[in-house]
């Protein structure tokens, strides 16, 4: 019996230490996602509900294979939750699997973020959102589908479910590319971002280029200005934009040519990260001991230092002590009592007890 | 380490509290040399606040040692770096309150210099900690309450000082000790 109380107390209390769940409110960060996934189970009809957001996909509906092309997709008409987050997915299908554009033959060069996932997450602080992303057509030539998929929270939202809205699928015809057409090579990914200060160039690879030219501008900037490029091998080139301090994202635009022919590329960003830091583990330790060393040692300097004459330390106090030992035996000698009947033996009349006499044990020895 | 985080929490309040109580206490215990309201409380006040550093002292390094085994990389940013240096700086003042009381006892509050010393030694250990607790809260949350100040250091740059240079420190720094050592010795001699 008591063993099974508590067993079903152990239960209880298991039961009751678990917390409510709700999937993730504050995002899970840019990542490569299948359809209707996001970390969570808002695939479930039950958690989650048709967000009422219009979507749209902006992008070219003829690219030649292996060339750069930008997709845009505008978001608009939802409700977002407290904290503004709605994420968004660039799909190569819905079928809940392999559904990431590359399974497709898509390459993203650079994702809204700066970097290279299918699924982002925005804050904003308005209705409407349009991001986009930069990607290498498929070699495969024929017709394309790309997909966009969001999922948010919202204001009023008392059942914590995921807001799930859906395009169709977006036909792009993959031609194939001319001869000699020039782009990027395959492979090549835009810099996500480079150390604040820092302007070391960047590395470009191309294909059927005989020259390269770079524009580069900041956020919200209308005119673009040319960057310095050098080839330094057969299709490569060093590409010199200035550096960037905060949280810049500058932008920049690559122009491949041969002869005549010119391929001006959609608008990619490098953003700015903080400084490397330098410091070790072990550094840390020896300076916060150094630290440590020092103000004792000076504050024990500057104590010294302002001690005036007479304040003794208490580890000084010997004589104190030793005068009150001395008075405390004055006291109970003074106290006993002769007795002349019992020679050698003094009366202590507080403790009620015969003591032996010091002076006479002493004497008759 | 498995139990770090919750362990840091609960040693990071108790240190924060105990820093809180010193400080306050030392400070009080220095206004009753000038406030006669508080003359009665002196002795009680110095008590709490001796106790309390005593605490502080042995909390505080526990606290960086948790601290140091919560994150995965405990040096890896200046934020981080700096809860090292404002702790070494704490735990510095805080040991130094400690020997002015074991050397002086209650005296110490009876003497203007001894008492200013003291009662700095104090303020600069609960300053210490109060930094602490804001970078802390920073990492965590984002946001202290510090952060209404108009002036505030900016935690996300560090001073670094090279591992050579802090050895050479950790040397001056012991030296000093060890001379301040024997110049106490040899101050008492010459009171004797």
């Amino acid at each position: 019996m008591k063993s099974r109380i508590i067993v079903v107390s152990i239960i209880l209390t298991l039961l009751l230490a678990t917390s409510s769940g709700v999937a993730n409110p504050g995002g899970k960060g840019d990542s490569n996602r299948d359809f209707t996934c996001g970390g969570s189970c808002h695939g479930d009809p039950s958690l989650s509900s048709p967000s009422p957001a219009e979507i749209q996909i902006d992008m070219k509906s003829t690219a030649f294979s292996g060339t750069a092309t930008e997709v845009s997709i505008s978001v608009s008409g939802m409700e977002l939750s407290n904290n503004d987050l709605i994420g968004i997915f660039l799909l190569g299908s819905k079928n809940g699997n392999n559904d990431h554009p590359e399974d497709y033959g898509w390459q993203i060069i650079q994702d809204p973020n700066g970097g290279t996932s299918n699924y982002v997450e925005i804050v904003s602080s308005e209705n409407t959102v349009t991001v986009s992303w930069v990607l290498l057509a498929p070699m495969e030539e024929g017709q394309k589908e790309i997909f966009a998929s969001i999922q948010h929270g919202s204001m009023y939202n008392h059942d914590n479910k995921a807001f799930i809205g859906e395009t169709d699928g977006f036909i792009v015809n993959i031609e194939p590319i001319p001869e000699n057409y020039p782009t990027l090579e395959e492979g090549w990914v835009s810099p996500d971002e480079r150390v604040s200060g820092d302007s070391s160039a960047i590395i470009i690879r191309t294909v059927n280029t005989d020259s390269l030219s770079v524009l580069w501008r900041l956020p919200g900037e209308s005119q673009s200005h040319e960057a310095s490029v050098e080839m330094i091998s057969d299709q490569e080139w060093e590409v010199s934009i200035p550096a960037t301090l905060g949280d810049t994202r500058i932008e920049y635009q690559i122009i491949s040519s041969m002869g005549e022919f010119s391929n001006q590329m959609p608008w990619l960003s490098i953003g700015t990260s903080d400084p490397y830091f330098d410091g070790t583990s072990l550094g840390a330790k020896l300076q916060s001991f150094s630290i440590i060393m020092i103000i004792f040692g000076f504050m024990l300097s500057l104590q010294t230092w302002f001690s005036p004459r007479g304040v003794s330390n208490l580890v000084d106090n010997t004589n104190e002590v030793e005068e009150t030992i001395s008075q405390q035996n004055n006291d109970y000698w003074s106290r006993l009592i002769k007795s002349d009947e019992n020679p050698g033996w003094l009366w202590d009349p507080v403790e009620k007890e015969w003591v032996a006499d010091p002076d006479l044990s002493r004497g008759e020895q | 380490m498995m139990y770090a985080i919750p362990f840091h929490h609960m040693i990071v309040g108790l240190s924060a509290g105990a820093g809180t109580l010193m400080g306050i206490c030392a400070i009080l215990a220095w206004l009753s040399n000038r406030v006669s309201n508080l003359e009665s409380s002196k002795s009680t006040l110095d008590k709490a606040s001796y106790a309390a550093s005593i605490l502080t002292l042995v909390t505080l390094p526990l606290a960086m040692f948790s601290g140091y085994y919560s994150v995965s990389d405990p040096t890896g940013s200046a934020i981080f770096y700096n809860k090292f240096i404002f702790s070494g700086i704490a735990i510095g003042f805080t040991s130094s309150y400690i020997a002015g009381r074991i050397r002086y006892g209650t005296e110490i509050w009876n003497h203007p210099a001894l008492a200013n010393l003291q009662m700095l030694s104090a303020l600069f250990g609960l300053t210490s900690i109060m930094i602490l607790g804001s970078i802390g809260s920073k990492i965590t949350l984002g946001e202290s309450t510090l952060d209404i100040l108009p002036l505030w250091p900016e935690f996300m740059n560090s001073i670094v000082i090279n591992q050579w240079v802090s050895l050479f420190l950790v040397i001056i720094g012991v030296s000093s000790v060890i001379i301040s050592f024997k110049m106490m010795d040899s101050s008492n001699k010459s009171q004797i």
